[in-house]
Order: C-alpha cells, then sequence, then structure tokens
C-alpha cells in the first residue's frame, strides 16, 4: 500500500505573528517557515505503519512556492521515500488544493492519504474533507489513533464528547489530530539521505485546475490585547463578579 | 550549609524607628516593605542556600529616589544591599545581617530604543526577557540569554557580569554595555549613559561597576547593545563518545562558521538521565543513548545556518567523532533541545543534595580538567555522581556534584561542600582557570577569593571599595 502525506509550507508554529502595514495581510519575509505541525504528525504516522510493514512507499506532496521544497525535504529526512512539488506562487484555497491532489492520488494510485486535519496559517480545516469528497472516498477526521486491519482501518477520532472509532475501508482518508504521535526528529544522516530522494516538480496550472481564488480578504486585524487583571477583596466579590460581569456561573 | 559567615565587622546594627521612618519617607509607605510575610521573597533564593536577614526592603520608581536612599545612609551608616530579580547563585543579592535591601523592580522602564546607534537605554529592573523581545520587536537583537532570564534584571545581570549562552559570540554582559547611570555611596549621580563605541576621555570607570556585585555603587540604568537579527539559526543536538571529540567538533564548528557559532554547550550523559526522569515534556533527541552530548547553534547574517550545520556534523561522523545528530526542523524543536538544557539545573535540585562548581579553564584544557576532577571527587567522597555541563566554547563548566544515591543524607553530602570545592578548584588552578567564571564572588566564594588572586590585584580591589565606599556600606561583605 502506498500513503500519500500532503504537507504544507507554514508561519512556524513560535513565530510571533505580524501584520502587513497595510493590513493586507501577515508578513512573511525574513519570517521563519516550518512544516504545518499537523502535517508533520501525519508524515509521522504515514512511516510508522511503513516500518510496521503496513505500507510500501510514502509520497509527500506540497502545493505552494518553489521554497515549498525544503517542506518536503524536511518530510524527506524524517524517512519519506519521494516527493511531488506543485508550485504555485499565489495562495492556493482548500478547493483548488482538494482538486490538484485529487489529480495526483489519480496518478499515484495510494490506499491512504493521511492530511493535517488543518494548516495553523489559515485554520481552515477543509481540504482532507473536500478531497474525500471529490474522490468518494471514506474519511475519518481528527484522528488520534489509526490502525490497520487487513483492507480496513480502525480510526480512533477525537470528538466533543470524548473518543470515537470508526472503520474506514480502503482506500480512505485519515486527518490527524495533535495526540496522534510524536514526530521524530531528523537526524543528520537521514537530512544527507534526504537531499538524494527524488522531487518532482509540476506548475499547478498543468492540473487544469481554476486556482482562482473564491475568497477575497477585506482586511486583516491583529487580536484585542489582554485586559489587565482585577484583584478581588473576597470570595464573595469574586462570585458576584462570575455572575454578574462575566456571566459564567 | 552554614554558608554565611558573617564577620562582626559587617553587622549592621538595629535601625531606629526614625530612620525606618525617613527611609521609607523616600519610596512611599506603598513601597516600603517590613511585614515578615512580604519580606520573605527577598530573604530567600532558589537554591534554598542562604536565608537573609532585613528590617526593610525599600522599592524605589527613579534614580532620585535611590539618591536619596544612599545620602540618606552614608549620612547614617546604614548598610544596602541592591537587588535585582533575586536570582544570584552566590548570595550576593542577600542581606546577610540586616541589611537594608533596594529592590530595583520597580525601575523597570525602557527609556529609548535607538535602532541608528542600535542601542536600547534600560532602567536596572527590567527584566532580561522584556529587552530580548523588545529588540526582536525593532527587528533586533539583544543575545544575553540565560536561565533566569524570564526574572532575572538587566541591573543584576550588568553588577554580576552574567555571561549565558551567547557568551560565545556575542560575550558577556559587559561586552553588551556601552554606558550606565550609577548611584555612588554618598548619592552622587554618575552619569555615563553614553551610546558611543568610541569614548576616550580617561579612565573606564562603567568596567568597574560592571562585575562589583553591588559593593561600589548602584546601577540603575543602562545603555546596551543591540545586533542585526541572524536571518538564519539551525540548532543541532548531537551525541559524542567524550569531551575531547566534543573539542574536536568546535575546532571545526568555529573555522566553519566562525562568528556565526552562537553557542556551544556540553552536557554528560546523566544530565539528559535526570532531565528526562525529573522534566515534563521531555525527550531523548537521539535513537540511542551517548556518553556526551553537545547543544550547538549556528546563527547566521545569510540564509546558510543550517548548510553549515550539515556540513559540519557530516565531517564530524564521517571522521568518526561526532556519533548521532539530530536538527531542529522548527522552533518548536529548537525549543524543546534547548528546554532540555535548561532543565538540569531544576533537575539536578530534584536529585538531592548538589555540590556547585562554576569554573572555567582554557578551552583545551576541559577535558583533562572534567577527567582529573571526576577522579579527585570520586577519592573524596566514591559515590557522588559528578554532573557536569556547560559552555564548553567558553571553557566554562559548570562541575556539579550531585549527592550518591544512597548511603548518605543531604546534610551529611552538603558537609563536604568546602572539601569538594578545595580539590576542584586546585585542579581548575593549575590549569590556569578561575573558581567563578560567570556567578561571581558574593559570599559563598568570598573566602576562596584571597587564596586564588593575585596579591596585587586584591590590594588595588581593596583600594578602589575604599575610595567608592569609604564607610562600607555598599552590600559589605560581599566579594572582598
Amino acid at each position: 500500500m502506498k500513503i500519500l502525506v500532503p504537507v504544507k509550507r507554514v508561519v512556524d508554529f513560535n513565530v510571533k505573528i505580524r501584520l502587513k502595514g497595510d493590513g493586507s495581510g501577515v508578513e512573511l519575509a525574513n519570517v521563519k517557515m516550518s512544516i504545518n505541525p499537523f502535517d508533520e504528525i501525519a508524515v509521522e504516522e504515514a512511516l510508522r505503519l511503513q516500518e510496521a510493514g503496513k505500507a510500501t512507499e510514502v509520497v509527500l506532496v506540497s502545493i505552494g512556492p518553489s521554497q515549498a521544497a525544503d517542506t518536503i525535504r524536511t518530510g524527506l529526512a524524517m524517512g519519506a521515500d519521494r516527493g511531488i512539488l506543485v508550485t504555485s506562487d499565489e495562495p492556493v484555497e482548500p478547493l483548488a488544493v482538494a482538486k490538484i491532489l485529487r489529480a495526483v492520488v489519480e496518478e499515484e494510485g495510494p490506499g491512504l492519504i493521511i492530511l493535517g486535519k488543518q494548516a495553523i496559517d489559515d485554520d481552515s480545516n477543509q481540504t482532507g474533507q473536500m478531497l474525500a469528497g471529490l474522490l468518494g472516498w471514506a474519511q475519518a477526521t481528527f484522528a488520534s489513533k489509526l490502525e490497520v486491519d487487513g483492507t480496513y482501518f480502525n480510526v480512533t477520532r477525537e470528538v466533543d464528547g470524548g473518543l470515537q472509532t470508526v472503520r474506514l475501508k480502503r482506500p480512505a482518508i485519515v486527518t490527524t489530530d495533535l495526540r496522534l504521535n510524536e514526530p521524530r526528529y531528523a537526524s543528520l544522516p537521514n537530512i544527507m539521505k534526504a537531499k538524494k530522494k527524488p522531487i518532482v516538480v509540476r506548475a499547478a496550472n498543468q492540473y487544469g485546475v481554476d486556482l482562482a481564488p473564491r475568497l477575497e480578504i477585506l482586511k486583516t486585524t491583529e487580536p484585542p490585547g489582554r485586559k489587565a487583571g482585577v484583584k478581588v477583596k473576597d470570595v464573595a466579590e469574586l462570585v458576584s463578579k462570575l455572575r454578574n460581569e462575566a456571566g459564567v456561573i | 550549609m552554614d554558608v554565611p559567615i558573617v564577620r562582626p565587622e559587617f553587622l549592621q546594627p538595629p535601625l531606629s524607628p526614625d530612620l525606618i521612618a525617613r527611609l521609607t519617607a523616600i519610596v512611599g509607605d506603598k513601597y516600603a516593605v517590613t511585614d515578615a510575610e512580604e519580606l520573605a521573597q527577598y530573604l530567600t533564593e532558589a537554591r534554598n542556600l542562604f536565608h537573609g536577614r532585613s528590617p526593610l526592603v525599600l522599592r524605589p520608581a527613579s534614580t532620585a529616589e535611590v539618591s536619596a536612599i544612599c545620602k540618606l545612609a552614608s549620612e547614617h551608616r546604614i548598610a544596602l544591599v541592591p537587588q535585582g530579580g533575586n536570582t544570584g547563585l552566590v548570595g550576593g543579592q542577600t542581606p546577610h545581617s540586616g541589611e537594608v535591601v533596594v529592590s530595583m523592580r520597580r525601575m523597570d522602564r525602557i527609556r529609548e530604543v535607538d535602532t541608528a546607534s542600535n542601542t536600547m537605554t534600560v532602567e536596572a529592573g527590567v527584566i532580561l526577557q522584556t529587552i530580548q523581545r523588545r529588540a526582536d520587536e525593532a527587528d533586533r537583537f539583544f543575545p544575553l540569554s540565560l536561565g533566569a532570564e524570564g526574572s532575572c534584571t538587566i541591573g543584576g545581570n550588568l553588577s554580576t557580569n552574567a555571561g549565558g549562552t551567547g557568551a560565545l559570540a556575542y560575550g558577556v554582559a559587559r561586552d553588551m554595555a556601552l554606558g550606565l547611570e550609577v548611584v555612588l555611596a554618598d548619592g552622587r549621580i554618575l552619569n555615563g549613559l553614553s551610546k558611543l563605541k568610541k569614548d576616550n576621555t580617561g579612565y573606564d570607570l562603567r568596567n568597574l561597576f560592571i562585575g562589583a556585585e553591588g559593593t561600589l555603587g548602584i546601577i540603575t540604568a543602562a545603555v546596551v547593545k543591540l545586533f542585526s537579527k541572524p536571518r538564519s539559526v539551525q540548532t543541532a543536538f548531537v551525541g559524542l563518545k567524550s569531551p575531547a571529540d566534543a573539542l574536536k567538533l568546535l575546532a571545526i564548528s568555529q573555522a566553519e562558521a566562525a562568528g556565526s557559532l552562537t553557542s556551544f554547550e556540553l552536557l554528560a550523559e546523566i544530565c539528559v538521565d535526570i532531565c528526562l526522569k525529573h522534566g515534563t515534556d521531555i525527550r531523548d533527541p537521539l535513537a540511542y543513548r551517548h556518553p556526551w552530548y553537545v547543544l550547538m547553534e549556528i546563527s547566521s547574517s545569510r540564509d546558510d545556518a543550517a548548510a553549515t550545520v550539515e556540513a559540519v556534523l557530516d565531517r564530524g561522523i564521517r571522521n568518526g567523532f561526532v556519533g548521532d545528530a539530530v536538527l531542529a526542523a522548527s522552533l518548536q524543536q529548537r525549543a524543546a533541545f534547548w528546554k532540555l538544557r535548561e532543565t538540569i539545573p531544576p533537575a539536578q535540585k530534584r536529585e538531592g543534595g548538589s555540590i556547585k562548581h562554576d569554573i572555567s579553564v582554557p578551552v583545551a584544557a576541559v577535558p583533562a580538567f572534567i577527567a582529573e576532577a571526576n577522579i579527585a571527587v570520586a577519592k573524596l567522597i566514591p559515590d557522588a555522581r559528578p554532573v557536569p555541563f556547560g559552555h564548553l566554547g567558553d571553557g566554562n563548566i559548570h562541575y556539579n556534584v550531585s549527592q550518591p544515591v544512597s548511603g548518605m543524607t543531604t546534610q551529611e553530602f552538603l558537609a563536604r561542600w568546602q572539601e569538594v570545592n578545595a580539590v576542584v578548584f586546585k585542579i581548575a588552578l593549575r590549569m590556569g582557570g578561575s573558581i567563578s567564571a560567570e556567578h561571581g564572588i558574593g559570599v559563598l566564594k568570598r573566602d576562596d577569593l584571597p587564596g586564588v588572586k593575585d596579591k596585587t590585584a586584591i590590594e588595588v580591589m581593596r583600594g578602589i571599595k575604599a575610595l567608592f565606599d569609604p564607610l562600607g556600606i555598599m552590600n559589605p561583605g560581599k566579594v572582598l
């Protein structure tokens, strides 16, 4: 079974986001970019399945600017076999991403696609679901556990009320939640090996997908600053504030 | 441990209610602490080695208030102990015999950020991390960095000439200061808030106060240098066989990266053991265990940090002096490597008693120092566990010794503190080293100083002390 793992290049989780001066978006110049953490978890899960003998090949695909090759290399250094880079200098929205991925899936024929549940830059949480819809495949989102059982996948999902386990028939789509695993560090020997692993580069417009954005960003603003705390004199005042001002009890 | 040995000449006679009232009036009732419960945070410190005694903590808000305090103190011969974030490790910030504490934490204004001169003018009570963040906001970099950065103050950093992990490329606190504002013992204000790199107009007074541990005056503000932000940073966690192999890695890293090698920390395997045991969310970065580890970081003004680290480590692996290495793929992974390094001291605390040494030796002597100190300590206390770690690039090793796993109480172990110090210091000194690389002298090493420092140097230091503080009211009983 081949596993396909889409990976996205995003602003590093630990970078303090700054707005562009004109409010048109987030400042990306000289900002540290990394692999989307949920996608890193997806790569790790795919590698664990491969190491357990449940998968034959792990293929990474990234859609983005040419530097997204670095993001693929990060996954190759973790142990993935090869990469496909679909280049687009303009941002690509989830539906267009899903359509490009559908085309890649048709070429590659994976039995399982593992995606991050969302990317930490736009937090859309749509690509996996849209891809499942386009392909007509079974899907399990927000996975915290993934088991291969013959031609089925048993996936434990984190839902509001607790954990839900679903059984999917291959081929299927799984999106990862934080608790699925803890991704490995890339070792130097594996980083050096990754430099020799193949990455095929294609332009996004070769897939015949309409990449034109369907959304228009009107403005981007910073979240409101935290207000200073207040000291209360006694329990009675605290209870009164919680009841009357915060309205939480 | 029974450190502070308070000499009779430093005992502060009890303050009269009138003097307490006059000192209080300078800062205002609200900022004069006399309540025992509130005083406690100023009198004890993280290692719990020192328990101070003081009738009064003053929390001035301005240089003028500090000046008024010093003036009154010298008129009435009241001993003062300046204090920043109270994170010092040698008892320099603690009032050991009833002195008045001058806590600088309320003086926490950033007076100016000057991106043309690349300087920031800060008051003494600004938290180190606040300066780092403010520099970052101005698209600049402030490289002083140490474990206590979330609570230590720049005034304390300068007074103790703090070192930390950035010293390798950027130097110690002294190298990051351009100017100082200091209140002298008699209350006079020495305004030296200069932004000049070049200023040859007489004796360098600034450098007298940096590292003086508050014994010559109280630093109230400083002009610190800002640096350009590195464009790329690459951090690696490396496993290797010996400190000698770590030295080989250091040599080729410096050859390849020159000034871009910003950190090179050495850790013994036991450091990783205790961090895994006591830390939260700590994992062993490497696939299998190694006797020694190096945490290294290259910060470049170009986009080549990763390529340089990869080239250096690849050479190390091919030449057999690097066992294995992992590279941080994200800032989160970088933070995880550093978290392990910063967890060593708290983890060691939970391993029971620890006899500390903050020594430095010439870089080339580090492997021999660690080997000889291990033998010497084992002779004294056979099952004691050396936990050496530190800034290999600076030759600065925190050669700490944890108590044996069994067969000895913490108290019995710590009773051997001076004895263990003596043999370890002897080895460091023989190799041309120092008994206090970055923590200072305070009271902890005061009695060791005359034995290890050049006699003439001590005489000159005493002369300087007598000139600036003829009454002996500035942090008495510390350093000298």
